[in-house]
């Protein structure tokens, strides 16, 4: 039996269930954007989104393609400053955040800064990536953490080369001990399943399935040995209301991938999807 | 007469930028100053420092140009069209030449710009606690706070030396008016000890009259100002033009390699005079399709009748 949605879906899906009504949400672009406008569109009407550039409460006719792009300010309740909002987080003003990783460890600590590789240094590493950017402020002191990652062997790490964001650092009691505000990471939210951290120990376990994966094939992702649900749930795959919303908040696919806008497309063929997608988009306000 | 800081960003960069300069850049993504980083290579500033929050094009160029020694950042990367090839060869390569790297948060940069635009050493953030990153940078001071005992991390101030800030509208006194999101510029322009503003358009001072709530950077900030339509592209203006997609992609694409990015900055920086040789070498049409793509979709309210 084909399935009726894609994995993309999926994700999109899972990650908007977790977002809950009246919360004020930190978001990333991506899957994370995505999920956010669904959740304010069925089950939580009255979130507000957050862009980390200054935007609050935006409701766009464009998907925003980064958390600072035009879009992000547009029918915003508030646009102001980058500081201010990170800053608004740090007071703790903010409810949920969504972000990213490269590596991620079983304590839920992310890398996003080097993979530093043997013989070679935090200066001239084997692979340098991006930074932090906002999303160790967020890791911080966000009340809830939420994360967004391909699982993949090479990135569900026993050790990273460099902690970025934090999770629970070395286990139970770090994070206070370390004087972090933030609650720390609550679920994963991944291609294959969705990890949840144990109460007591804070380590990452296998919480929720895909359907169709099994748990041997999220074992052999997974660097270190993985603690397993003694119940595990099966998520449930995404409704026909949320693809449609999904589909009309990203008519180009630049999300859900379906066409992508870095395809190989002359000026004119840009301007045309774009300008065909805008067309399609109601406000949905 | 009154005051009058308008010049041309030659004169501008000649005049207020030196080697070894430390400079910080405005916006992200959107409202990065573009043909300032065109200009700084133009001229070859080298040996610059560079303190950024989070960047695209504006340092990547730089980067890939060899003319950054240290980079004091939270994110180098090249928003929605992938990871900076330019900033990965340095690093990891030295090629064109060893960058050296000092990483922050978003929020660290956003006190350090703080802490120079109020003219106090230091700022606290509780940001970093428990990470990596104050093992690796030695600036970050962690300290128990002397009122309530709270473990806090000290940033120091950030005093660039010049900073280059593209704003939709601004008066010749150097009044600069910012819609949309703000990133860090009302305070890197208090930071730095010498402002560059280039704009979409000049206005009169007494349009910025009429509304001073729009006025983020006042004119006491700022050393020179230029008019300079499209001073951004490829990447966005809010309420003027949309991202230039396909024109990042090909240098992105060119990035891959140092010769090829070589040759496009032979084609696209360096085989220029002028800035507006620039803009026509991509054509009036493609420049007002990228107008159309935002103004269709997002534009700036007249306030007149508030």
């Amino acid at each position: 039996m084909s399935q009726a949605y894609t994995t993309q879906e999926l994700m999109v899906s899972a990650c908007s269930r977790l977002i809950k009504d009246n919360e004020r949400v930190f978001i990333g672009v991506g899957i994370p954007l995505l999920a956010g406008v669904v959740a304010s569109k069925i089950h939580a009407p009255n979130s507000v989104l957050i862009y980390e550039a200054g935007g609050v409460g935006a409701i766009t006719r464009r998907l925003p393609w980064s958390i600072s792009d035009n879009a992000t300010t547009d029918n915003a309740l508030v646009a102001t400053e980058l500081w201010r909002v990170l800053g608004d987080v740090q007071r703790g003003y903010v409810d949920v955040a969504v972000i990213g990783g490269a590596q991620i460890d079983k304590y839920g600590n992310l890398n996003t800064t080097a993979i530093i590789g043997p013989g070679k240094s935090y200066q001239q590493p084997l692979t340098r990536l991006p930074g932090s950017g906002g999303a160790n402020d967020l890791a911080s002191s966000a009340k809830r953490l939420l994360i967004i990652m391909r699982l993949e062997k090479r990135k569900f790490v026993e050790k990273l080369d460099y902690i970025t964001s934090p999770g629970f650092l070395s286990g139970p009691g770090q994070r206070e001990k370390a004087g972090l505000k933030g609650g720390g990471p609550e679920a994963v939210i991944t291609n294959k399943c969705i990890f949840r951290f144990d109460s007591q120990t804070k380590e990452m376990y296998l919480a929720e399935l895909f359907p169709g994966i099994s748990v041997d094939e999220v074992k052999s992702e997974v660097g270190w040995d993985l603690k397993i649900a003694s119940q595990i749930k099966q998520v449930a795959p995404p409704t026909q209301q949320e693809i449609e919303i999904m589909h009309k908040t990203d008519p180009l696919g630049v999300v859900l991938g379906s066409k992508s806008i870095q395809e190989s497309q002359s000026f004119e063929d840009y301007y045309q999807t774009m300008k065909t997608s805008y067309e399609s988009i109601v406000l949905l306000i | 007469m009154g005051i009058n800081k308008l010049t041309t960003l030659p004169e501008a960069i000649s005049g207020l930028v030196r080697d070894g300069d430390t400079i910080a850049l405005g916006g992200i993504l959107s409202r990065e100053p573009i043909a300032c980083t065109y200009e700084l290579i133009r001229q070859n500033k080298k040996d610059l420092t560079v303190i950024v929050d989070s960047r695209d094009e504006s340092v990547e160029l730089l980067l890939g140009a060899g003319l950054v020694k240290k980079v004091e950042s939270a994110y180098i990367w090249v928003g929605v069209i992938g990871s900076g090839l330019n900033f990965r060869r340095a690093v990891e390569k030295g090629i064109p030449r060893h960058v050296e790297v000092e990483d922050y948060t978003n929020l660290a940069i956003g006190m350090r710009f703080l802490a120079g635009a109020l003219g106090v050493p230091f700022m606290p953030v509780l940001s970093m606690a428990g990470s990596d990153i104050p093992k690796y940078n030695k600036k970050i001071i962690s300290m128990q706070d002397p009122y309530k005992g709270q473990q806090v991390n000290l940033v120091p101030a950030a005093e660039p030396d010049v900073a280059f800030i593209h704003v939709q509208r601004a008066d010749k006194m150097g009044n600069a008016q910012i819609w949309g999101m703000l990133a860090n510029d009302v305070n890197i322009a208090r930071a730095a000890k010498k402002v560059i503003i280039t704009c979409e358009e000049i206005i009169p001072t007494s349009e910025i009259r009429k509304i001073p709530n729009m006025t983020q950077i006042p004119y006491y900030c700022v050393d020179a100002v230029v008019e300079l339509p499209f001073g951004a592209h490829p990447l966005g203006v809010a309420g003027y033009y949309w991202l230039d997609t396909p024109f990042r992609r090909e240098w992105l694409k060119a990035s891959r390699s140092q010769e090829t990015f070589d040759a496009w900055l032979q084609e696209w920086v360096l085989g220029w005079d002028t800035f507006e040789e620039y803009l026509r070498k991509l054509g009036s049409d493609r420049l007002a399709k990228l107008r159309k793509l935002e103004r269709d979709n997002y534009r700036i309210p007249k306030i007149e009748s508030y």
